[in-house]
């Protein structure tokens, strides 16, 4: 599927709404406005970061992802985690725990994803090796900085590291193998990923690099935590022998990927930096299209504060997650489950790449043309100098300066402002 | 009506400030994305106006950037207040910098400021007082802008 810019997993509920402002001021595109009494997403500017599904304090913004019920549709069901699942359940469940009880509520299958992880950061590494510049280049794991980027820094979309993320790796390798080893057609075969964030989506409805997802959907964890908690409850016994005939072998290098700095923490021979949080990673592009940083080889952004373990839909107390997650890192060490020469052969036969380059997507100027563009920014400067400058959002924009832009595109008016109008009065 | 068409504005800058470093050529680059310009020519503005901005920063006691913006072409102007550059032909070369090692661990004074702003201009016009301050001109077509 080419991608269709305007495809959302964050939607509002109506009845929930109360039309405050909330998460019209936290949305860092000022995607959102509020008017006749509820919040409206605009699809054009709209990221799918989830900043205002963490701030709604009515609940009333929610997220779209695949139904555990919708597998039905599916023969044979896989599931590939988010690494962030293994930091959900306190500090004695293993990840073979997790996985086995993953099994049981439903999964035919359950893939661990670190040693795909750990396969992607030497993607990454050969890639880097190979292409001296330009220089940072960006991962593309969160589906959110691609989105900001081809949004607010079309030029940087040629800096974004064209190699696909490990949950559609991973997809593309089992969608390979697994209706031969199955005998069963690849439409029958659901291959759905376990997520901690809403994005993860939209990458799948609407790929940015590939033509289509080689993943059918994505469960939030949240959606999916009591039932896996519930039957881990009921397997003490099980988890002894999972402990002492541990069936999977966990990737070091790979465990950690759900941490920021976790992508990069196996590299060799490259500096790369990680940063994240919405704005922090903003305020880092910003540099980038300034021409600096160009020392660094790669520039790991996640927009989850720490990173996918920050994630909107998973569950833990984000710290506890982390920490948890910490100590497997800690456990597993240095350990490699990827032979180099399975990588390298991948690699060079463009099996982990992106389809197609990232593409940038306009954001509506002021006006096309040219002149008019000019005039509506001078008027646009007039308006703002009437304004309160008390960014209260009562008018129904995140600020004023945001409410004079809407007001010169013809979106709003100058009586929206409660202040002006008093004034008038 | 032509000459109306001219959007003007202008930001102060504080020799020294470095918690701000880039936070004018970041407001320039949304101002010219705003406007419609193509991707490459905000580029091209976005970095020559952050090494113009670093310059007052780092050198200066004050200084002024004026943007104006014409359907034609982006112009930047910076005026500084300060120490001004006693070889202009010296610091037009690579690698040239005079700047303090506590600069250098920051990350800048690689000498490359100069440069990088006439190499990202169309024209580029640079004077400079020494004692008083230096005066810069930079233009950018929009040729590419074809809306």
């Amino acid at each position: 599927m080419k991608e269709t810019p305007h495809y959302h997993a964050i939607h509002i509920t109506k009845d929930k709404c109360v039309g405050c402002v909330h998460c019209m001021t936290v949305c860092p595109t000022k995607a959102i406005r509020v008017k006749d009494g509820k919040a409206r997403i605009i699809d054009e500017y709209c990221i799918d970061c989830g900043e205002c599904l963490r701030f709604c304090p009515y609940d009333a913004v929610h997220s779209h992802t695949t139904s555990f019920a919708a597998l039905d549709a599916f023969a044979y069901k896989v599931a590939i985690p988010s690494t962030v699942i293994y930091g959900q359940f306190g500090s004695t469940t293993l990840p073979n725990e997790i996985l086995s009880a993953l099994r049981r509520i439903g999964f035919d299958e359950v893939y661990d994803p670190s040693a795909i992880c750990e396969l992607n950061t030497a993607a990454i590494e050969e890639y880097l090796n190979e292409h001296p510049q330009p220089r940072p280049f960006i991962t593309s794991t969160c589906p959110v900085v691609v989105r900001l980027i081809q949004r607010r820094y079309p030029a940087l979309c040629r800096q974004i590291l064209p190699i696909e993320p490990p949950r559609e790796i991973a997809a593309k390798i089992l969608r390979a193998i697994l209706p031969k080893a199955l005998h069963l057609p690849p439409e029958k075969i659901g291959i759905i990923h376990l997520t901690p964030c809403p994005a993860k989506m939209v990458s799948i409805n609407s790929p940015a690099t590939l033509e289509k997802s080689y993943l059918d959907g994505a469960i939030s964890i949240r959606d999916i935590y009591p039932q896996v908690l519930n039957s881990l409850r009921k397997s003490q016994d099980d988890a002894l022998m999972r402990h002492l005939f541990p069936e999977t072998l966990f990737s070091g290098i790979g465990m950690g990927w759900s941490l920021s700095g976790g992508e990069t923490r196996g590299f060799k021979n490259h500096r790369a930096v990680a940063v994240s949080g919405v704005q922090d990673t903003m305020r880092v592009l910003d540099q980038v299209e300034a021409g600096l940083l160009q020392d660094i080889d790669l520039l790991e952004c996640t927009v989850c504060p720490d990173g996918c373990v920050g994630g909107p839909l998973q569950v833990e107390n984000r710290f506890l997650a982390k920490s948890r997650i910490l100590q497997l890192v800690d456990a597993a060490g240095d350990r490699a489950v990827i032979d180099h020469k399975d990588m390298s052969r991948l690699y060079h036969k463009n099996f982990l790449s992106f389809d197609h380059p990232v593409a940038p997507v306009e954001t509506p100027p002021l006006d096309r043309d040219p002149v008019r563009a000019i005039l509506k920014a001078k008027r646009r400067e007039k308006l703002i100098a009437k304004l309160p400058r008390k960014d209260c959002g009562a008018c129904g924009a995140p600020d004023c300066r945001t409410l004079a832009d809407d007001i010169v595109r013809g979106l709003a008016r100058l009586a929206d402002c409660p202040f002006v109008e008093k004034e008038k009065r | 009506m032509a000459g109306d068409a001219v959007f003007r504005q202008e930001f102060p800058v504080k020799g020294g400030d470095f918690a701000k470093a880039g936070a004018v050529a970041c407001r320039i680059k949304d101002l010219l994305k705003e406007l419609g310009l193509d991707a490459p020519i905000v580029r091209r503005a976005a970095i020559a106006s952050y090494e113009a901005e670093m310059n007052v920063i780092m050198y200066a006691w004050e200084g002024r950037v004026k943007l104006a913006v014409s359907p034609g072409e982006v112009r930047i102007t910076v005026d500084d207040k300060g120490p001004g550059i006693p070889d202009v032909d010296l610091a037009m070369t690579e690698g040239y910098s005079t700047a303090t090692p506590e600069m250098r661990e920051l990350g800048f004074g690689a000498g490359m400021g100069l440069p990088n702003i006439r190499k990202n201009a169309d024209a580029f016009r640079i004077e400079s007082w020494a004692g008083r301050g230096t005066h810069l001109e930079i233009t950018i077509h929009t040729n590419g802008h074809q809306l």
